[in-house]
């Protein structure tokens, strides 16, 4: 009998009648873990003797979870996936993980992701490639890859993530499962190693709405330690799963959906297209007023380009302290700077240092104007198109990337390959902080593929709501992957 | 013809104290010229520059300081425990003045 590819409530009935003890379940977990580490690379540790410790009746107590990499957990290595943070043992916890450990859930393992959560590939952690479960061959996408491979294998119920561009909400995608980030700020960041301080989202990766609520109830709250946290206690996302559909008229983005606008369309991506057109349907048949509406072309095209110049800027700067000096492996050298020299060139993966480079030019005073601000700039135009959206609309649904995960083919990853808007419009959730989740929507070649759900800023529970509501019209809830045949 | 350069790749590569593979240097300079096409499109909307640009992701978020009350201090010893070169209360580092 296992466990841990059931939901929360499930598991929590079996505690409370005894069925199943808490030492059971973990060892269930860490069996898993070292049998997907083996198939996935999904973890950078696995905590063998990791315990129940807090006695209460939480419905998360007792049972596992997993935690990605770039979270600070005090006495358990936390290195980011990066080289720089090999032997990095933090001496304090972060507030979201804190949160759920003090309601008595027990960690097992860290999860591994693209260095720093800086990529979409799951291809640059330095524990190597992680790889997805539904078909080894293919990426999970990322950062949060290793959270997405080890939840949808049914390694525990659930996993944290975050998400500066779409990095828990497209691993989801391509796993299989649910993935959320609430409003900016609705949990705290103290305690996450920072990439981009003004996109970055902490958030959950489950396999059900309800369990994603369940989790992000409990991470949330008020934190004097995050200045950007604020205060949720109204905001009950469990009790918004299970109320009346909340939202009455959602749209979606004409320029990015429609198959017109894509002469050279893979079978895939025309699969994928006419899939979302189905869940429209259901949408439909729920009740709900489903419309079309127009975004300027020009602001969907800057999208990729937008995201990389403040992302790489903010990137650079909130990464300059890992010199090596006050932690990290001490780089060699006879002079201060060439030991920071050292310790970065060999600690930092490629792609990282070409996106420093990057940020770094675009902050130069000359250059400022035309690439910082200007994407700033544009930043604003998209956050306001949505904001008028949302005027008329309570939620904007869209198909989540280009349709299943693509082949891991050895390509290095580039800012110029992938920037249809379609592959990138995720990140207009994390410019506007709005609430955005993911939830599968069906299967193309045999791989899951996936919807989003975005709403205004704090209609956290008409997101929730809406999601739910979706997801019990559909039979994806729940899935574990089953590696599928090739030849 | 790209107004990059190798040299000026190596020169912001040097101020971060990161050095750059030649294949790496051009990946970056190919990187440049792609963000630089599309800046060009955001430069041709109109009134670009009269947008004021977004630097957080809520408009409405309000700063509140704290009170001055002293906190929790972190034992030396924690805070010293991820450094490769320590000396007593203090991490050593190579002379930097003089």
């Amino acid at each position: 009998m296992s466990y841990m590819d059931k939901s929360l409530k499930e598991i929590h009935e079996a505690l409370k009648s005894n069925e199943v003890t808490s030492e059971e379940l973990i060892k269930e977990s860490l069996a898993k873990s070292h049998e997907i580490e083996d198939k996935c690379n999904a973890f950078v540790t696995i905590l063998d003797d990791a315990k129940n410790e807090v006695s209460s009746d939480d419905i998360l107590a007792g049972i596992p979870f997993g935690v990605k990499d770039n979270y600070s957990t005090k006495g358990v290595l936390s290195t980011g996936s990066s080289n720089t943070l090999c032997d990095y043992v933090p001496f304090y916890t972060a507030t979201a993980v804190e949160n759920l450990k003090k309601r008595g859930a027990v960690m097992v393992n860290k999860t591994a992701m693209d260095e720093f959560g800086m990529g979409g590939t799951g291809t640059t952690a330095h524990t190597g490639i992680i790889k997805n479960p539904w078909d080894l061959r293919r990426t999970c996408a990322g950062s949060s890859s290793g959270s997405a491979a080890a939840v949808a294998s049914g390694v525990y119920p659930y996993a944290l993530g975050s998400d500066t561009g779409d990095s828990i909400r497209k691993p989801a995608a391509y796993c299989g499962i649910v993935g959320y980030k609430p409003t900016y700020g609705m949990i705290s960041r103290y305690g996450l190693f920072a990439f981009a301080s003004s996109l970055d989202h902490c958030g959950v990766l489950t396999r059900s709405v309800m369990d994603a609520a369940i989790v992000v109830d409990r991470m949330k709250g008020i934190d004097p330690n995050d200045m950007t946290s604020w205060d949720s206690k109204d905001i009950h996302l469990e009790e918004a799963v299970s109320k009346e559909l909340m939202a009455k008229k959602i749209c979606y983005i004409k320029e990015l959906v429609n198959i017109d606008n894509y002469p050279n369309a893979s079978e895939e991506l025309k699969s994928h297209l006419e899939n979302f057109q189905k869940t429209l349907e259901i949408c439909k048949k729920m009740g709900l007023e489903v419309e079309e509406v127009s975004v300027d072309k020009t602001l969907l095209d800057a999208l990729a380009s937008v995201y990389v110049v403040i992302s790489c800027a903010e990137a650079t700067s909130n990464l300059s302290n890992m010199t090596g000096i006050i932690f990290g492996k001490r780089g060699s050298g006879d002079k201060w700077d060439e030991m920071m020299m050292d310790h970065r060139t060999k600690g930092f993966s490629p792609l990282i240092k070409r996106r420093f480079v990057i940020g770094s030019y675009v902050l130069q005073k000359e250059n400022q104007e035309r690439y910082f601000k200007n994407a700033q700039r544009v930043r604003r135009l998209l956050v306001d198109a949505w904001k008028n959206i949302y005027e008329k609309y309570d939620a904007v649904i869209l198909p989540v990337g280009l349709g299943p995960a693509p082949m891991l083919d050895g390509k290095v990853e580039m800012i110029h390959q992938g920037t249809e808007a379609l592959d990138e419009h995720l990140q207009i959730g994390n410019f506007g902080g709005f609430p955005s989740i993911t939830i599968p929507n069906g299967f193309v070649n045999d791989l899951p593929v996936g919807v989003n759900i975005t709403g205004n800023c704090y209609n956290d529970e008409l997101v929730i709501n809406l999601a739910a509501h979706l997801e019990s019209m559909m039979d994806y809830k729940g899935q574990i992957a089953k590696e599928v045949e090739h030849e | 013809m790209s107004k990059f350069t190798k040299e000026m790749v190596e020169d912001y590569a040097e101020k971060l104290l990161i050095k750059l593979t030649d294949e790496e240097n051009k990946m970056v300079l190919e990187e440049f010229d792609y963000i630089d096409d599309t800046i060009n499109l955001i430069n041709n909307i109109p009134n670009i520059d009269k947008v004021e640009p977004m630097t957080h992701a809520l408009d409405d978020f309000e700063c509140s300081l704290r009170e001055d009350e002293a906190g929790e201090s972190v034992p030396i010893e924690d805070l010293l425990s991820n450094a490769d070169f320590t000396d007593g209360r203090e991490i050593e580092v190579v002379k930097v003045v003089g």
